[in-house]
């Protein structure tokens, strides 16, 4: 989401904030607020159902990178 | 030793480097039924072992149609995230694991791949997406997440959502043993 999109507040119980603000501390996230955007993201994610496909090239890669690691032959 | 579903496949998923032995050590130690051999030996990578069948090289079993899944019914076994759209229909309960992509691809460096990591961030990103993918739509998996990270810093709490997800209570004190903050290598610089 860029810094210049509209927004709308939205409201959270305290509780709930308090419980987020826990698991922002032992994560990746910086914020309250990125992580609440990013669950929403994600969920929103899940309606639009977009499949993900590998190019060939793209899986040779993969590949490459896994037989470096001993995971394929 | 715990007793596993025989009609069921379990197995211990993610991306290469992102905890799935760790996960698979804290299984067995914890005494639920693990399926592993001594191809791969320990190194410092790995100094607890790698806990995979075939050197690690099962997926190449299951491209083949060389791999015999029914052997392995009511027991655990480790196939990382490429594999798994070489699964064949069956049924599944899959422990995915997930970690910051910074760890995963510090840890495959350190292993010796010759990584790029503009392009490798979006390359296992992708093979993550896809794999999450794979694992929601199809209809005889059932699966959950664990994060590597919560494993390591709440390893009571991720042991216990592991033992709901798989519908036994096992040694939860033994497994949570197996889990060594030293052994949190390789870790994002947000976590430092």
């Amino acid at each position: 989401m860029s810094s210049k999109e509209p927004v709308k507040p939205v409201y959270i119980p305290i509780s709930m904030y308090e419980q987020i603000q826990e698991r922002v501390d032992v994560s990746e996230f910086t914020s309250v607020e990125e992580y609440v955007l990013f669950v929403l993201e994600e969920v929103l994610k899940d309606d639009e159902e977009v499949e993900i496909v590998f190019s060939k090239e793209e899986e040779e890669e993969v590949k490459k990178r896994l037989k470096a690691l001993g995971y394929l032959d | 030793m715990y007793k596993l579903n025989e009609d069921i496949n379990y197995i211990v998923s993610g991306l290469e480097r992102s905890g799935t032995s760790v996960m698979m050590q804290m299984l067995d130690k914890g005494g639920l039924p693990t399926a592993f051999d001594d191809s791969r030996p320990a190194d410092q990578h790995n100094p607890r072992g790698y806990f995979e069948l075939a050197g690690g090289k099962i997926i190449n079993h299951l491209i083949n149609g060389t791999s015999n899944l029914d052997l392995y019914k009511g027991q655990i076994i480790k196939i990382t995230a490429y594999g798994l759209k070489y699964l064949p229909t069956g049924k599944y309960k899959i422990i995915y694991m997930m970690r910051h992509l910074d760890e995963v691809l510090n840890s495959m460096q350190k292993m010796g791949a010759d990584i790029d990591r503009e392009k490798d961030h979006v390359l296992f990103d992708k093979l993550n997406q896809f794999s999450l993918n794979l694992l929601k739509n199809r209809a005889d998996i059932d699966y959950t997440i664990i994060d590597y990270h919560h494993i390591v810093t709440n390893p009571e709490r991720e042991i216990t959502l592991v033992g709901k997800f798989l519908g036994i209570t096992f040694d939860y004190k033994n497994a949570m043993n197996a889990v060594e903050e030293q052994l949190y290598r390789n870790r994002a610089e947000k976590y430092q």
